[in-house]
């Protein structure tokens, strides 16, 4: 799916020679620099005179790279990565290293995921340790927190990771974490910080959220009405901004204010939903999954019956993060993007 | 107001398209009956500027279809660029002008079809079902329109947005929705004061303003305990105090049961819940005898089962709330409770399956609580200023204030049965 001789390649060359003069100021690097955040960091980080140089790693060039930026393309999945990695970040001087190289959607792949996600992290990481970065910036989400009946109605950055360990989607994010927090031990005077958002919603943003709820008839489960959060796309990309201007180590979840019943949610969308028995479910839903008529395997469907809210009052007291969109908002911003594309007057690029 | 005044144009005209792309045969001649009513619906809506004057003189215009197109849809520009200079124009000038633009449409389409009576006759009776006597052509007509009516898009609509007139777009943190909880309320209303009858004792016992931890003995299968306080503060307390209540687990995740009684106040039971409540100032209710309580056999109704781990006195003493003992009476009596069967329990996620001399003999009607009379009692407020915040750790102390509320209770609850002469009158 890579460039599979990006290694055999003689290329540790930037892919765009002389674009980068050595300006003064930080050095910022990121993996999965053409995720949603990371294209859209990037567009940020260009426009700061503080940043001396992007440096973007990822399996294929971000479209918003700017002067600033320089595009590696590395494929964290390859073994190899490691050592050219912190080749990278030795000859960049990159002193900070921002990590989205994570799916925003669950896949039939899982072997891949793992490749990517857990062992992927780990190669950064390491690689990181080398060339001796000393601030790390992980993004991670509240789904973590898993749905459980015993959440409480808040979870806060105390509260333990109890998402489905049998589910890759998550327990590659987990143990990318868990690598978080080894190199913050090993590393001393690193800043880490991890940022767990909530689902980030908005008017371009794309994953299985957005096309769940982009589905004419929307499956819930009959009887139950969870409460669900969102983030906006910019107030998202805000956070990271944020977490590279300042040093503030620790977990902070990054959510919008206030929450809606996913019936609202489905309403809100006008959509209709389509509730069905939780015991059958889970059967109808593996069928979806293999045929791949449905946006998330089975694991994903106590988000539909329980809480899995979180706190975002220490990002608001600790990092100064005020997200500009409640959930609501954030929502109906995505919703009048949605009914746009629904008529077809509204039709992305790439 | 506006969607109910445009749906009759709206079909009227969707069913004249219908009709001119059905009725007439031949191609050419479909296409400008098609365009006619596209640009009427380029003019309807800018129609509101309009002078009268202007209509007379389309009517007089060019017959051919072409060219009145063309003076329409010229009229619909200039008048875009009029502005809303004499936009005071009457509301009945606009209907009249609607009216003999319709009118010329139907005329149009009339000119066009071969079959223009018939087509007239379908296009001013709409719902008319397909009889015998009609041919193919009208048949397929009404098709037309049922599959228009029968078409997702309409339902989609309708269900969707308007859903949302029974529920606000925001709840509260908690899942909280006021205009949905405001619906239900007559419900609720019926139940506390008709069925129920509930009488209150000592209602100012509890604060009007500030954090309290109201404290009450569970009762009845089905807990109905924590709305009717919630009812009582609203109905007979002068501050008419929101109540935020904290529900069982197995209640909170019972399919519907749990959801509804989310959007009308009640709050999954738990610690980190109570806490952030409390600490948001509000009056929270909770009932230490848990599922316990829920299912107390009838012989055992108003004895209260053991209070857990003092889990609410640590709550009150670490966010230095005032704790109101309250007493529930007639609330055990309204689903006496014969016997729990445990068997299913695992099958169907339920603690239990309660037996009762109507349930499941009379089916879920079974269910419905018998009209007890209720008397609601406030004790003296338990003040836990006095003790530090250090003092959660201390179980001696915790001990002591459980058994206090405990006692509390149980002494209103007896002194209340005492009085009571009978359990339907009291």
């Amino acid at each position: 799916m890579a460039s599979d001789s990006t290694l055999t390649k003689p290329r540790a060359l930037p892919l765009r020679p002389g674009a980068a003069p050595r300006a003064p100021g930080r050095v910022v690097a990121l993996t999965g620099a053409s995720s949603f955040l990371g294209a859209n960091l990037i567009g940020l980080l260009e426009e700061d005179d503080s940043i001396g140089r992007v440096v973007a790693i990822d399996a294929k060039a971000p479209s918003t790279a700017g002067k600033k930026t320089r595009v590696y393309e590395v494929d964290l999945a390859e073994p190899g990565s490691e050592a050219r990695l912190a080749e990278i970040f030795a000859a960049e001087g990159a002193d900070t290293l921002v990590h989205l190289a994570f799916l925003g959607s669950p896949t039939p792949a899982t072997a891949w995921v793992h490749e990517l996600e857990s062992v992927g992290t780990m190669h950064a990481l390491v690689a990181a340790r080398q060339a001796g970065i000393r601030k790390l910036i992980l993004r991670s989400q509240t789904l973590l927190y898993g749905a459980h009946p015993t959440n409480p109605n808040f979870l806060t950055e105390a509260h333990p990771l109890r998402a489905s360990k049998e589910e890759p989607f998550f327990a590659d994010k987990i143990e990318a974490e868990a690598e978080a927090a080894r190199f913050a031990e090993r590393t001393p005077g690193a800043t880490v910080t991890i940022l767990r958002t909530a689902t980030v919603m908005g008017p371009t943003v794309k994953s299985f959220v957005t096309r769940y709820l982009s589905r004419r008839v929307v499956p819930t489960m009959m009887g139950f009405d969870p409460l669900l959060q969102f983030v906006h796309e910019v107030d998202a990309i805000a956070a990271f901004k944020l977490a590279v201007e300042r040093d503030i180590p620790g977990i902070f979840n990054i959510v919008g204010d206030g929450v809606l019943p996913l019936s609202t949610v489905i309403k809100l969308a006008g959509r209709l939903a389509l509730p069905v028995p939780h015991p059958i479910a889970e059967t109808l839903t593996h069928l979806g999954w293999m045929a791949q008529l449905v946006e998330a395997p089975p694991s994903f469907l106590p988000y539909l019956r329980f809480l899995c809210v979180a706190d975002g009052a220490r990002a608001r007291d600790v990092m100064g993060f005020r997200p500009a969109y409640t959930s609501r908002e954030a929502l109906l911003d995505f919703v009048s993007a949605q009914r746009l594309r629904d008529v077809k007057l509204l039709v992305e690029s790439g | 107001m506006s969607a109910k005044k445009k749906t009759p144009v709206v079909t009227a005209k969707s069913k004249a398209k219908a009709v001119a792309s059905k009725v007439v045969a031949k191609p050419e001649a479909k296409a400008p009956a098609k365009v006619v009513a596209k640009a009427r619906k380029s003019v309807r809506p800018r129609a509101s500027a309009r002078p009268p004057a202007a209509v007379d003189e389309h009517e007089h215009a060019s017959p051919t279809l072409a060219a009145s197109l063309r003076d329409a849809e010229l009229g619909a520009y200039e008048h875009e660029h009029e502005g809303e200079g004499d936009a005071e124009l009457e509301e009945a000038s606009v209907a009249e002008e609607i009216r003999a633009l319709e009118a010329r449409l139907d005329r149009l389409i009339v000119e066009a079809g071969g079959k223009g009576e018939e087509a007239t006759a379908t296009a001013t009776a709409p719902r008319s079902l397909p009889t015998s006597s009609r041919d193919g052509d009208a048949e397929g007509t009404v098709f037309d329109t049922a599959r228009e009516l029968l078409s997702t898009d309409f339902y989609l609509r309708r269900w969707g947005r308007l859903g949302m007139r029974n529920r606000s777009e925001e709840v509260d943190d908690f899942g909280y929705d006021p205009v949905y909880d405001a619906r239900v309320r007559p419900v609720f209303d019926f139940l506390f004061r008709r069925w129920f009858r509930v009488a209150c004792d000592g209602i100012d016992r509890v604060p009007s303003s500030g954090r309290c931890l109201l404290v009450a003995n569970h009762s009845g299968t089905v807990p109905y305990d924590g709305v009717m306080l919630k009812m009582a503060m609203l109905r007979e307390h002068p501050s008419k105090r929101d109540v935020r209540w904290l529900a069982e687990d197995f209640v909170f995740h019972f399919p519907f049961l749990g959801s509804f009684t989310n959007r009308i106040g009640a709050v999954r039971a738990c610690q980190e819940n109570a806490e952030r409540l409390l600490r948001q100032e509000s009056l929270v209710a909770v009932f230490p005898e848990g599922v316990k309580g829920i299912g107390k056999l009838f012989r055992d109704r108003y004895k209260l089962q053991r209070f857990g781990r003092g889990g609410f006195v640590k709550l009150a003493l670490r966010t230095r709330t005032p704790i109101v003992p309250v007493a529930i009476v007639g609330g055990e009596e309204t689903n006496p409770l014969l016997f729990r069967l445990e068997a299913f329990s695992k099958v169907l996620g339920v603690p239990y399956v309660p037996i009762t001399a109507t349930f499941p003999a009379l089916g879920p009607l079974g269910l419905l609580p018998a009209p007890t009379k209720w008397r609601i009692r406030f004790g003296e407020p338990i003040s836990t200023e006095e003790y530090s915040a250090e003092a959660e750790g201390d179980e001696l102390l915790v001990g002591r204030l459980s058994e206090r509320v405990r006692a509390s209770i149980q002494g209103m609850l007896e002194e209340t049965l005492a009085k009571r002469e009978s359990v339907f009158f009291g």
